[in-house]
């Protein structure tokens, strides 16, 4: 028997396929508008990437922000739940996990694998991987350009704007004043980089540290944040499933 | 699947009341108002009801907890302001603010007594004074401050004066006597109900005792006490199974419209089992000494309202901690409205000394639009998994 976890993402749909209580395969597909269609896909897809059938799925299990439209799922578990238990699993040394998401920023102290305290940011898509996405667009440029192009500032531009769509006026106006284009992606990134570690402060930070969520594949933002941290930060080899994986492992 | 709350919940039969309180209320105003009767509206625990029905009138509380005024406050006031100060607004200013008339005893209220607690309302109430005439009541901001007390029974006696003349009657000694007595009445018998929701099976949820609170001072004394009677009766004789976390909500007022939050909690799976706030134990917890001097008793008892908008406010945190040890609480949801800054700020302490203490915390600010409900949802689902 196989057991299958769903995240359910604002911007990306992840599906995981645990066997014997290793991963035997994953997918990640774009949202698009409706989650319960996004939830079937992935299923379709991570079934057929490990080439199983229907009979031999034993429990489904959804998380993310859009679990309850995942009608066949058995139950469902918030993403805190489910990053803590996927990190603990990755990473067993795991106290910290920083995760910037497509519709929202978190950081979760957690204890073998359970979430002992966490943070989230607030209703808005500042300090996300929507802020970036936003921005980066402003820029004309896509999110691993922004990324690249940043590492070669030697000047990071001030974005003092957390409201993703302020910031893109401000992102505008840079251009007007003709601020080099790498300055900005490198202000844009510490932007975000401030918002998310300032919540680290707030909620402690324990080694080892654990980044994940679609940022984290960013080179970009995971230099810049371990710099802002001073520490070395642990990735898990595919930063984008953990959530899935930890819906998996409660299934 | 989605929400948790167990199915085949028992039934209140006495909530009815406090559900449907609305229509009669506003007719028996009414019907009071043609008697001649001058009607009292408030927005505040520090105003005393003691004194508006020692002098003969009625009252009712104005703060507003739905959404549905807020645009139109927003002509006058700013956007970046708390929900219910603007929502309060908007229900006098709006007198349309729903196709049923549905804040009709706005235009009932012959007098406002405000009160001097956070900036946003003592602006407002400026505005609001040019629509019904309003009172302003000072408050010391140090209650713990030498000359506190002296002063706040001055601004009581100044009260005593506004509603003599308002009224055309004299409050006696003895009239305000037996209002003290009667509200203390009230105040033992929510302590009584209170006191079973510490049971491991609490037999009222949050969400049922919120909707009693927010008619504590919209109903008149005498009804809302007669009812707490057949209330804690009903209470006595049921009880909750498989209840899940024991939650403490704890930080601003949620007035009459406004149940988002605690809804979430409970239909996720949480319990409420107490709630400090203005619609919680800061509405009923201290009594007034009935052997002292009436004006005395009365200020030193409402002077120990633990408001975010006191300095210091160390008696909140101390109340805090000994709620949450007295009712067993697993975990503690802050509630903040958007842009109130005493809760907002106090926050910081009250999470300081819920650490040392060991018991987890969540926090939420919001207003009262839908708008972030999943957000929320996905919050209160990690805090209860996490308290499970």
């Amino acid at each position: 028997m196989i057991s299958i976890g769903i995240d359910a993402g604002a911007a990306t749909t992840k599906a995981v396929v645990l066997r014997e209580n290793e991963i035997a395969a994953y997918t990640i597909i774009p949202t698009g508008f409706d989650f319960r269609k996004a939830g079937e896909a992935a299923y379709r897809e991570v079934l057929s990437k490990c080439s199983t059938g229907d009979s031999e799925v034993g429990k489904i299990l959804a998380t993310g922000y859009g679990r309850s439209s995942i009608g066949f799922a058995d139950k469902t578990i918030s993403e805190i739940t489910a990053h803590a238990r996927g990190v603990g699993y990755l990473i067993p040394a795991a106290h910290t996990i920083i995760d910037i998401g497509g519709q929202d920023s978190k950081v979760i102290s957690i204890e073998n694998g359970k979430v002992v305290d966490f943070l989230m940011n607030d209703r808005c898509a500042a300090g996300t991987g929507k802020f970036l996405e936003y921005t980066a667009k402003a820029l004309e440029i896509s999110l691993d350009e922004l990324g690249m192009l940043a590492e070669v500032s030697k000047n990071p531009a001030k974005i003092s704007s957390m409201c993703t769509v302020f910031a893109e006026s401000e992102v505008i106006s840079l251009r007007a004043q003709k601020t080099k284009k790498e300055d900005i992606a490198a202000g844009l990134i510490e932007s975000i980089i401030l918002r998310t570690t300032s919540m680290v402060k707030k909620l402690g930070i324990k080694p080892e540290v654990a980044f994940v969520g679609g940022a984290a594949k960013n080179p970009g933002i995971v230099k810049a944040l371990e710099k802002a941290l001073d520490i070395r930060i642990k990735l898990p080899e595919e930063p984008q499933i953990t959530g899935a994986l930890g819906a998996a492992l409660f299934a | 699947m989605n929400d948790k709350i167990v199915e085949n919940d028992i039934f209140l039969k006495s909530l009815d009341f406090f559900k449907d309180a609305f229509p009669g209320r506003i007719n028996q105003i009414l019907k009071s108002k043609e008697e001649g009767k001058k009607i009292v509206g408030t927005l505040c625990l520090y105003v005393p009801d003691e004194l508006i029905y020692a002098c003969g009138a009625d009252r009712v509380i104005l703060c507003g907890g739905r959404s549905a005024p807020i645009e139109a406050a927003e002509e006058y006031l700013p956007r970046n302001l708390c929900p219910l100060i603007k929502s309060s607004f908007g229900s006098v200013i709006d007198q349309k603010c729903s196709k049923t008339k549905s804040c009709p005893h706005f235009g009932l209220v012959d007098l406002i007594v405000a009160e001097a607690t956070c900036d946003g309302k003592k602006k407002m109430y400026e505005l609001l004074n040019q629509y019904i005439p309003t009172h302003v009541m000072d408050l010391p901001q140090k209650p713990e401050n030498q000359n506190a007390l002296e002063y706040y029974i001055k601004e009581l006696e100044s009260l005593k004066d506004v509603l003599e003349k308002l009224t055309g009657n004299k409050i006696t000694e003895a009239q305000l006597k037996n209002e003290i007595k009667s509200a203390n009445k009230t105040r033992k018998l929510l302590h009584a109900i209170y006191e079973l929701r510490k049971k491991d099976s609490p037999p009222i949820r949050g969400t049922e005792m919120l909707k009693v609170l927010q008619q504590m001072h919209f109903l008149s004394p005498d009804e809302f006490r007669k009812n707490l009677v057949l209330l804690l009766d009903e209470l006595k004789v049921k009880k909750r199974e498989n209840i899940g976390p024991r939650i403490m909500i704890s930080g601003c007022p949620m007035a009459s419209g406004n149940t988002k939050v605690p809804e979430i909690i409970e239909k996720r799976g949480g319990m409420i089992v107490v709630e400090e706030s203005c619609t919680g134990t800061r509405a009923f917890w201290d009594l007034v000494d009935e052997t002292k001097e009436p004006m005395r008793a009365l200020a030193e008892r409402y002077l120990k309202i633990p408001c975010a908008c006191m300095y210091p406010n160390n008696r909140r945190i101390d109340q805090i901690l000994k709620l949450a040890g007295d009712f067993n609480v697993g975990g503690v949801v802050y509630y903040t409205l958007q842009f109130c800054h005493g809760y907002n700020i106090e926050k910081y302490r009250v999470a300081e000394a819920l650490k040392k203490a060991g018991i987890p915390l969540l926090s939420i600010e919001t207003d009262y639009s839908a708008a972030d409900t999943e957000q929320i949802k996905t919050r209160v689902d990690a805090f209860l998994e996490m308290l499970e």
